[in-house]
């Protein structure tokens, strides 16, 4: 039983030994899409914003291969595949056009040795960042009304003592 | 009346007037939210429960009855240093939406702006900062219908420390941040921050 265990565990270390070497694990995503004939693509990064820039890269179009990517699912026309400095990949670029609706594109590529690769790209909308500018200090002052009423009151105060002043002195004369 | 009572009369008339005018001199400035308002002082007595997000549609009109806000929407972009744009100062009653983010209604949070005054006096969020949880807000949309969001919170945050994640940043459910300037005015440095009203859809007519 404890053979048979270990056996196990060998085995599957061995087999994921073999599929880290032969493909990073986001190879592995797509496991469905190899069974319908498609390699799978790794899109990095897979989720994105308008304007950024998307690299590609699969192993689908084999050693010194090359390729012609389809990323007309968002408007990004057909972007050329090359053969990278890790020889058994090909890589490629595109953009995100700027006014791409947030979803989910598929995004394939076609190599020059036939086989096909496909993969997902998640567009997020871009947020804002940091604060608005939304005003200039147009509503920022003094209270013109009251100024102007307690001034008007002020004045009233004033013709009133000098009023009382004027009668007062009279007042005092007819003594 | 005698003489000396009449003399008190117009003494202190005199006070009430230099008063009102020492008062008055001094700078009104845009409603600030009180700590009342904010998250940290707990949700609404009353608090609507969320309603389903609608598809997205944009905005035509959005209307605050509380503080008779009725004003028409504009599609904004980004500067180009990230942050949103504003509709154009000249307008006293226009507000706007990131056109490129939620539409109020759908799921997530809704970015709408609009200045709390131009060079010529108020505009159209200037009472933004007077709003209070569990105020409506009610945004027309091009499909028809009218998403009814409740007031969940109204925060002011200084300038360099607004909060990215909390206003723009995903939700689980359809929101709204109605977002305009306050929190102090400087005649050097303008306002020194920004008044931001949170709400949440609870209903659709």
């Amino acid at each position: 039983m404890r053979t048979l265990a270990r056996l196990f565990t060998g085995t599957a270390l061995t087999v994921a030994a073999i599929g880290a070497f032969a493909a990073p694990a986001a190879y592995a995503n797509n496991e469905n899409d190899n069974d319908r004939g498609f390699q799978s693509l790794e899109v990095y990064p897979s989720s994105a914003t308008p304007g950024e820039t998307i690299t590609v890269n699969t192993l689908a179009c084999g050693k010194h291969g090359h390729g012609v990517g389809d990323a007309n699912s968002l408007g990004a026309g057909e972007f050329q595949l090359e053969s990278s400095t890790h020889k058994e990949v090909v890589v490629g670029q595109f953009r995100v056009p700027e006014h791409v609706k947030p979803g989910t594109y598929g995004i394939s590529v076609a190599c020059d040795n036939g086989k096909t690769a496909r993969g997902d790209l998640t567009v997020k909308h871009r947020n804002p960042s940091g604060h608005v500018q939304t005003g200039v200090g147009g509503s920022v002052g003094p209270d013109s009304a009251q100024v102007t009423a307690g001034a008007a009151v002020l004045a009233a105060a004033a013709v009133g003592g000098v009023w009382l002043l004027r009668r007062r002195a009279s007042g005092a004369q007819g003594h | 009346m005698s003489n000396r009572s009449k003399g008190w009369g117009i003494a202190v008339a005199a006070c009430v007037g230099l008063w009102l005018v020492q008062n008055g001199s001094q700078d009104i400035t845009p409603p600030v939210p009180s700590a009342a308002q904010a998250f940290a002082a707990g949700p609404s007595v009353h608090t609507d429960a969320a309603a389903d997000p609608l598809p997205p549609s944009a905005p035509v009109r959005l209307r605050i009855p509380e503080t008779d806000v009725d004003t028409p929407m504009m599609r904004l972009g980004l500067a180009a240093n990230g942050t949103l744009d504003v509709p154009p100062a000249g307008d006293r009653n226009l507000a706007g939406w990131y056109g490129d983010g939620i539409t109020p209604g759908a799921k997530g949070a809704a970015i709408v702006a609009g200045h709390v005054d131009n060079a010529q006096g108020p505009a159209v969020f200037y009472t933004l900062g007077a709003l209070k949880k569990g105020h409506r807000i009610e945004v027309d949309r091009q499909d028809g219908r009218t998403a009814v969001f409740t007031v969940d919170a109204v925060e002011v945050y200084a300038n360099e420390e607004f909060p990215d994640k909390k206003v723009y940043g995903e939700t689980d459910r359809a929101e709204i941040r109605v977002i305009t300037c306050g929190g102090g005015f400087s005649k050097k440095n303008g306002y020194q921050g920004n008044v931001v009203a949170f709400g949440h859809l609870i209903g659709v007519r």
